[in-house]
């Protein structure tokens, strides 16, 4: 049979190394932290290396209804592959492409597409409304996130440590050595979100007083 | 002078002399209950507990995310990021124990509050 392809790209550019947006898109703890609005349930199913199986529980924008699903990642060189089924039934494939700019700077690139029955054709300008909208939102919420964590690198930021010399009370050393950020999957997480259990929002509703990273 | 702030003052405390920078006024955070400033490479949480003006740092231990991004709710920070949990009461790490952040030592001087950022 004749298939149809929806699909749509998205590109936007980021003050971070691409690095940092890779960590992002790896850490799966931040989906009902960062995302609480949208994500309300979260689980690692199988991870190894750069590809992981995640279980998740989301609402879509602007539609009144959650969806699960499980979604299968890797990177293949500087493209994030992700496939995505959910209980919808379509199969969503993401490919998402990183690419350095000057200044520690980066490009990301995320093109969605269904591979689906003729029919739905009809509803591709739904299609590139919701995933436009979805990938501003979700873009919007990640943005101050990779800043900060850039931000706090370049202080000299260790995971499940911190900035030592703030720690230890002790004025800031004249030459802090910063390694270049890397990328080193998978990402170090609790092992709640790998339990049957997996990780549950805390925070969807509740006053927000927000981000002060500037200065 | 009345209505003029000062960026730091020398406070002499234990035989040696300590710099507190200008953090906010007791009026912002009577406002907010609740706010956060970086001053230099500190990310500081400042924020009223059972009367008491506290800081602690605003920077979770875990990944780096923004403590105080939500308001403090039962006593305890929720960080934005992964929801690791903190107690207002004196930083302490509900999540991961031992994990605890930094506080800060404060001053009051009129209507300004500041902050030791080595203390």
């Amino acid at each position: 049979m004749k298939r149809a392809t929806l699909t749509l790209s998205c590109s936007r550019e980021m003050d971070c190394p691409k690095e940092v947006v890779m960590w992002n898109y790896y850490d799966h703890e931040h989906l009902v932290g960062t995302h609480s609005k949208y994500y309300n349930h979260a689980r690692i199913l199988a991870e190894r290396d750069d590809w992981a199986l995640v279980w998740r529980n989301k609402k879509m924008p602007f539609l009144p209804l959650y969806t699960s699903g499980i979604g299968l990642q890797f990177m293949d060189s500087n493209v994030m592959r992700t496939f995505h089924k959910d209980s919808i039934g379509f199969l969503l494939e993401q490919e998402t492409q990183f690419e350095d700019l000057p200044n520690d700077r980066c490009r990301v690139t995320v093109t969605y597409t269904i591979i689906t029955h003729p029919i739905f054709k009809l509803f591709e300008p739904i299609f590139h409304r919701l995933f436009r909208s979805w990938f501003e939102e979700v873009w919007a919420e990640d943005a101050p996130m990779r800043l900060r964590r850039w931000k706090v690198y370049q202080l000299g930021f260790k995971d499940f440590s911190g900035i030592d010399y703030i720690n230890r009370k002790l004025p800031k050393p004249a030459h802090l050595a910063v390694p270049k950020y890397e990328f080193k999957p998978p990402i170090k997480s609790l092992a709640k979100i790998k339990s049957a259990a997996g990780e549950t929002r805390l925070a969807s509703k509740g006053a927000e007083l927000g981000y002060h990273d500037v200065g | 002078m009345p209505g003029i702030t000062q960026n730091t003052i020398i406070v002499a405390e234990g035989g040696t002399n300590s710099t507190y920078h200008f953090l906010a006024t007791t009026a912002e955070l009577a406002e907010a209950s609740q706010l956060t400033r970086w001053i230099e490479d500190h990310d500081i949480l400042l924020y009223t507990h059972e009367g008491e003006v506290k800081a602690l740092s605003n920077i979770c231990r875990h990944f780096g995310g923004p403590v105080g991004y939500h308001k403090a709710k039962g006593g305890v920070f929720t960080c934005l990021w992964h929801n690791w949990q903190y107690a207002s009461k004196d930083g302490a790490c509900l999540t991961a124990p031992g994990l605890s952040l930094r506080q800060y030592a404060l001053k009051i001087v009129g209507d300004n509050i500041y902050v030791n950022l080595l203390g």
